[in-house]
């Protein structure tokens, strides 16, 4: 009681010395002290399949293992360099070869027991089976070692300069060593990691919550006593809840809906930045599309600035290179094709199909987004004689025809886990980056070559040459589109402070805490 | 009554099994993968065969079929693909929710059906009897989803009365939570029970046995208590009962509005990710509780109107 009437004095004091003022004095002071205590509820339209570190496809499960478990290295903030966590020092032999890790004393896993080197390598193994959903990250691993408790080498097959940004990806996480006796399912339902928070309950395909744990090796943190993930697959029941005070965050609130939000009181929108790439891909095995002419010629008649007015009213920046420009090796002086339908016209011209064709746009179904632009696209094309049909499919059957190479035209996404550009020069780019292209299939042998080079160099000027020449030769041949750069909008309470997630998409919450 | 319940129950089991088998064969011949919805962005070939042994889908579809039916005898519904739990243990999560919500919507349809029924049968004509109808229309007329939407904005957000969504965590949140969706679903009904109730009503208070009633000097009460609607009712329940396809169709639009984790928004998951199990565990319930609740309206039927036992 005493602390409570402390601090109203404190406030009324200050209020009356900065009256006019008042409204930014109250963000900053509740921004300076943090508050410990409190549930903060976030709401998401998607279902977690996996709290096993290695395995969730999703980012609905990803969001949560990061807030269970910890990595050893974390992006920093602005996701241009890394930052220590359950390794407090790393550096490269001088061939390149092998890393070594210093790891943090006095560490321990929600259970009472330590973190080792021990633990360390079953974890980056566990992740290493080239059959599991992100195997692939760690393929340039060779061996690792554990000289001591407190250290751990990793040895890759050639240089490899993306490793340390690599350590931080969710799916290598710290697990027990052979996840403390349990078998993997098992351990996926009942989850020990090192992280802020520990599992409390999980319904599944309803709701999961996270305590403190008491355990966490950061002082004083985290300062929530407890999170929960809910699901609420419609959206404008998710932003009802946050004005209602049900519940505190909204995981993506649809675009049309953030004018309104803005205006309801007690409720904050804000777009961070997210490695998002919004692309219109061709399928580049398909005749015509195997013509360069002809996706130049569908190239022109994309209007970026429209699609942004009509689909994300206003959010998101027209799109030029295929790497977000919130990677270091973002390549600025591409700024993709204009839109202008008389070039267009000139480029089909050129192509095999100088009269135009017939061509199909899958859409997932139920995708406002996807329609909206499929429709454009379509009066566009209608221009110069192109007849695009549009295909509604849902969700699991787009994937099937994704992945048969049967569709024609479609639209895509894809965002880092890593803050290396390798993982995106290399999925979105090229034919064996994982995503065969992000599948338009494209395969530019010339590219792969330059991309393998680029790992072998530590220096990051030296890398950013070579990746803007594999962005140049990309947009030369332009096997896809890119739209446009879209932030990660999450509506939230004005009591929710210092919520602040990462590129990548963490959501730190060891660093937020609720003002009462 | 027993020889006219065994004849009925024999006639709903080719029923739920064509349910169930038609689902199985729609389920499987619709294009999509649950592996590759599972897998996300990183499908690898092996991966891909990986998850198909493990779930048994690289079984031809007809042995597919009859480890399905097979495990139905045993009472062996298998296991989600994505949520890793039985069906059994998902379903006796996810059932509560959506019982309780027909049924407290049914209640409320009632609760509003029958006063208007009886008042616009008396006042058959006048102004109040216009109006309602015109009300019906209306009701009619608006989609579910929209009259759920209105509700949460003026009595949960406007005037905060009930929380906006959600399911709560004691049984008495539960409940609380669930009074605004059914009324919504309530209010559906009530159209159709104000129509049938009124008209069967008026009939039977214009009919032979009443007049004879009234004529001996039974008071008003009994004559309709006794007569009026016990026989107006019989029409009313028919109606409810089969009314409850479109309150479990119903539930599923009403359970994505105000964010209550039950049966619906499970059969739509299972459906997007292709999760077969849950598809065929979530529209057995479904076929099984609409079954046996038109298997519950012939029974009251029957106590009813003692004729239908030997139709």
């Amino acid at each position: 009681m005493k602390n409570i009437s402390k601090k109203v004095l404190v406030g009324a004091v200050a209020f009356a010395l900065v009256l006019p003022a008042s409204f930014t004095f109250s963000q900053g002071a509740s921004a300076a002290s943090p508050v410990k205590g409190g549930n903060l509820t976030i709401l998401r339209g998607d279902l977690e399949s996996s709290l096993t570190p290695s395995t969730p496809p999703d980012n609905a499960g990803i969001w949560v293992v990061e807030e269970i478990f910890d990595t050893l290295l974390v992006p920093a903030q602005d996701a241009k360099s890394l930052k220590p966590s359950l390794a407090t020092s790393w550096s490269a032999s001088k061939d390149g070869l092998t890393w070594t890790f210093k790891l943090r004393p006095g560490v321990k896993f929600s259970d009472g027991k330590p973190m080792t080197s021990k633990d360390v390598k079953f974890s980056l193994q566990e992740n290493s089976n080239p059959a599991g959903n992100w195997g692939f990250i760690n393929s340039s691993i060779s061996k690792i070692g554990t000289p001591n408790p407190l250290t751990v080498t990793v040895t890759t097959k050639t240089p490899y300069s993306p490793l340390p940004a690599v350590m931080a990806i969710f799916a290598n996480s710290i697990v027990p060593y052979n996840y403390g006796g349990k078998t993997k399912e098992a351990f996926g339902k009942s989850p020990i990691g090192t992280g802020p928070f520990k599992l409390a309950t999980w319904t599944k395909g309803q709701l999961i919550k996270i305590v403190r744990n008491p355990l966490y090796w950061e002082a004083g943190k985290p300062y929530l006593d407890s999170v929960t993930f809910k699901l609420v697959p419609d959206s404008n029941t998710r932003a009802n809840q946050v004005q209602g005070g049900q519940a505190q965050i909204n995981e993506f609130p649809s675009y049309s809906s953030v004018k309104t939000l803005k205006s309801v009181k007690g409720v904050k929108v804000t777009a961070f930045d997210s490695s998002a790439v919004n692309y219109l891909i061709f399928n580049n095995t398909k005749a015509p599309l195997t013509d360069v002419h002809v996706r130049k010629a569908l190239a022109y008649l994309v209007d970026k600035k429209a699609i942004i007015a009509a689909v994300t009213f206003g959010i998101g920046t027209a799109a030029g290179a295929y790497m977000s420009p919130t990677s270091w090796a973002h390549n600025a002086s591409i700024k993709g094709l204009p839109y202008n339908v008389a070039k267009a016209k000139a480029e089909l011209a050129l192509s095999t199909q100088p009269n135009g064709f017939e061509a199909s746009i899958n859409v997932s179904s139920g995708s406002a987004d996807e329609n909206s632009k499929a429709q454009i696209l379509q009066s566009e094309a209608a221009k110069i004689g192109i007849t695009l049909k549009i295909n509604q499919l849902d969700p699991s059957a787009w994937t099937a025809a994704r992945d048969a190479k049967t569709y024609d035209i479609m639209f895509g996404y894809c965002t880092t886990d890593i803050i290396d550009p390798d993982e995106i020069i290399r999925f979105a780019g090229l034919i064996d980056g994982g995503g065969s292209s992000l599948w338009s299939y494209y395969d530019n042998q010339t590219s792969a070559k330059l991309a393998n080079d680029a790992v072998l160099v530590d220096d990051q000027a030296k890398r950013k040459a070579i990746y803007d020449k594999i962005q140049l030769a990309f947009d030369a041949d332009q096997p896809m589109v890119p739209l446009y750069y879209a932030p990660n909008l999450y509506s939230y309470s004005t009591k929710v402070q210092n919520f602040h997630p990462f590129v990548t998409g963490n959501y730190n919450f060891r660093n937020v805490w609720l003002t009462k | 009554m027993i020889r006219f319940l065994v004849k009925r129950i024999a006639l709903l089991i080719p029923v739920v099994f064509g349910i169930i088998t038609a689902t199985f064969l729609l389920m499987h011949a619709t294009p999509g993968d649950p592996a590759l919805t599972y897998l996300g962005n990183h499908p690898t070939p092996a991966a891909i065969a990986a998850l198909h042994h493990q779930w048994g889908l690289d079984k031809p579809i007809i042995n597919q079929y009859f480890d399905f039916i097979g495990g139905l005898f045993t009472g062996d519904l298998g296991s989600s693909l994505f949520y890793n739990e039985t069906i059994l243990k998902l379903i006796a999560l996810k059932l509560p929710p959506t019982l309780m919500l027909m049924l407290m919507g049914s209640l409320f349809g009632v609760i509003f059906a029958l006063p208007l029924a009886i008042w616009t049968a008396i006042r058959k004509d006048k102004f109040i009897d216009h109006l309602v109808s015109l009300m019906n229309a209306v009701i009619l007329g608006m989609p579910i989803f929209f009259i759920g939407a209105m509700g949460i904005l003026f009595f949960a957000l406007k005037i905060p009365i009930f929380p906006v969504g959600g399911y709560g965590e004691s049984n008495l949140q539960h409940l609380w939570s669930l009074v605004l969706p059914s009324i919504t679903i309530g209010l559906g009904l009530v159209p159709l029970l104000v129509r049938s109730l009124r008209t069967s009503v008026i009939e039977s208070l214009d009919s032979e046995y009443v007049a004879f009633a009234r004529s001996k000097g039974l008071k008003n009460r009994a004559v309709w208590l006794k007569y009026a609607l016990r026989n107006g009712s019989i029409s009313g329940i028919s109606i409810l009962g089969i009314q409850v396809g479109y309150l479990a169709g119903g539930s599923l639009v009403i359970e994505n509005v105000f964010a209550i984790p039950g049966m619906g928004s499970f059969l739509m998951s299972g459906i997007l990710n292709r999760d077969f199990p849950v598809v065929q565990g979530a529209t057995l319930t479904f076929a099984m509780l609409v079954v046996l609740v038109y298997l519950m309206t012939d029974v009251a039927y029957a106590l009813l109107d003692p004729r239908a036992r030997f139709k």
